[in-house]
């Protein structure tokens, strides 16, 4: 029994030495293809996949966000004759939280799936192999375009699904449940400040890179054959979530801090 | 077009062995699949590796391009050491050889022309895409494929991927290229243009060649050197007519194919096989 443990923990931090190196291996590469005019279309290329394919999925994840959450939060304001604030409520969850966090969500779903079994299907016929074997770097040439793509994209599509939350928390809270537009709109900008939006953003950086580095390095690291690729793609997806909500946390812990330091609280009534 | 890559160690005389193997032992695990190899690679000449599946002649051929790194041991490339350097070194010195992957292993989302030139764009600087276009049209003629250019690898038959793999590994006209069961997979007919292919280029590029393969007609046929294989070690080395004549059973048994006594009493220990059904005796 200990034997077992022992043997587990033993795998777990050679699993995560292991990561740590790709990390470091793929930010260096990354670093590189910045300044490499010859990766640029390789980038945008993943761009186009990454950013602009999932743009359609992340509004209708917005908007139903928004939906979902106006119908949800009536009742109880209203029981209290603070309908009026709905739209403060419903916008800063969207742009602080749910806007960037679920957004995280589908795209390690969507594109972090996909990404996994790409490269776990180019691992297991030896296409990366035959990379290394005509002296080429695999992280520079697969990975680092993908990492470049997440982050750099992920926030930008954090964007489209506030916006799309901010339109359909609207339509609800408005046309269907009657709420006074301007007073939406007034509480709304009383609420919701500029640092809001731009830690949303910020946490678009950190999960775009964290989906794109755990699902090339599942792909990388898969078991031979199509079984392999389908538990790396899953434990991608896994990994990418609570990867997810633990930096989530982080981040939030640390705007936090930052935002007490420069700016103490106030009052919001 | 500009090449990008050091032929520096063309400075170094060069003698016959091209690639060295020395004391080469590599595990997975507590499994030992080489034990103590040592072997030399003579230049411009066709080395085969035979063998069973399983013994290890793919692990030997990926440490000849350090794919694989041993766990003790050493690998040499003229005269230069190369399983102790970083990827970033290799890199430079993986451009002088062309690998031939069991599967082809030919880029998905590419066409053939994009597989051909893949190691082109990343070696060299490209300013005349017509001298490129005449490259793949000339590798694409050595294997037999002048007018695949277009075609994706989903539409081609398991001899044209080998083929047009084949035409990607000699892109940079190397000076080493290594096969990995080029005919596994193949029809006979086809398995001969493959060999056929493997004699043309090493007369025509003038190339050191290393070949694993378990298919003997082959080897015969394209070997100036057979290297045997057998649990982590080499038990026979040297050309057609010596393979031929071993004394050592288990070469003799692997070229002739004959299943031994060991294995149909697993089979029948296994149920695989009745008594009265497969008995040694139905050999003679």
């Amino acid at each position: 029994m200990i034997g077992i443990v022992g043997a587990k923990a033993i795998s777990s931090v050679d699993n995560m030495g292991r990561f740590a190196r790709f990390i470091w291996h793929s930010m260096i590469a990354s670093f590189r293809s910045c300044r490499n005019t010859h990766t640029y279309s390789l980038i945008c290329a993943q761009m186009y996949f990454i950013g602009v394919r999932s743009v359609p999925v992340v509004m209708i994840t917005g908007a139903f966000v928004g939906m979902t959450l106006s119908i949800q939060t009536y009742g109880q304001l209203a029981g209290m004759g603070l309908q009026e604030y709905l739209g403060s409520l419903i916008n800063i969850a969207v742009v602080k939280e749910l806007g960037p966090v679920l957004t995280a969500v589908m795209l390690a779903g969507r594109i972090g799936g996909a990404l996994t079994a790409e490269l776990g299907t180019m691992n297991v016929t030896e296409q990366i192999d035959a990379i290394r074997s005509m002296g080429t770097d695999p992280v520079k040439y697969l990975v680092a375009p993908r990492i470049l793509a997440c982050l750099l994209l992920t926030p930008v599509l954090i964007v489209f699904a506030d916006l799309m939350g901010i339109i359909g928390g609207y339509l609800v809270s408005v046309v269907q449940l009657g709420i006074n537009s301007r007073a939406y709109w007034l509480h709304s900008a009383d609420t919701v400040e500029k640092w809001d939006v731009f830690i949303g953003i910020v946490k678009g950086l950190f999960f775009g890179a964290s989906i794109a580095a755990i699902s090339c390095y599942k792909g990388f690291t898969c078991k031979e054959g199509a079984q392999g690729v389908g538990q790396a793609c899953t434990e991608a997806f896994v990994a990418s979530f609570i990867s997810i909500l633990a930096l989530d946390f982080a981040l939030v812990v640390i705007s936090k801090a930052i935002y007490d330091t420069f700016w103490p609280l106030r009052s919001m009534v | 077009m500009k090449k990008n890559y050091d032929n520096n160690l063309d400075m170094e005389k060069s003698t016959n062995g091209m690639l060295t193997v020395k004391n080469l032992t590599k595990m997975f695990g507590t499994n030992v699949v080489l034990d103590n190899i040592s072997l030399n690679i003579e230049k411009g000449k066709t080395t085969v590796i035979i063998g069973p599946s399983g013994c290890g002649k793919t692990v030997l051929v990926k440490h000849l391009i350090v794919l694989l790194r041993p766990n003790s041991g050493e690998v040499y490339f003229k005269k230069h050491r190369i399983d102790n350097l970083s990827e970033n070194k290799l890199n430079n010195i993986r451009t002088h050889y062309g690998f031939l992957f069991q599967g082809g292993a030919l880029f998905d989302s590419l066409n053939v022309t994009e597989n051909i030139i893949f190691p082109i764009r990343q070696h060299c600087e490209i300013t005349d895409w017509k001298e490129v276009e005449e490259l793949v049209k000339s590798k694409l003629a050595m294997v037999g494929l002048d007018g695949f250019q277009q075609f994706y690898p989903s539409n081609l038959s398991g001899g044209q991927q080998k083929r047009v793999a084949l035409a990607r590994a000699i892109a940079l006209n190397p000076e080493i290229i290594l096969y990995d069961e080029p005919t596994t997979g193949l029809d006979p007919i086809r398995s001969d243009v493959i060999n056929e292919l493997v004699l043309k280029l090493q007369k025509e590029l003038s190339v050191t060649s290393v070949v694993v393969t378990h298919d003997m007609k082959s080897a015969y046929k394209i070997a100036d050197r057979i290297v045997m294989l057998h649990n982590g070690k080499i038990i026979a080395d040297g050309n057609a007519d010596h393979i031929r004549n071993h004394p050592h059973p288990v070469v003799q048994q692997f070229i002739s194919g004959q299943v031994g006594e060991d294995d149909i009493a697993v089979l029948r220990m296994s149920g695989a096989i009745s008594q009265t059904q497969f008995l040694p005796r139905d050999f003679e």
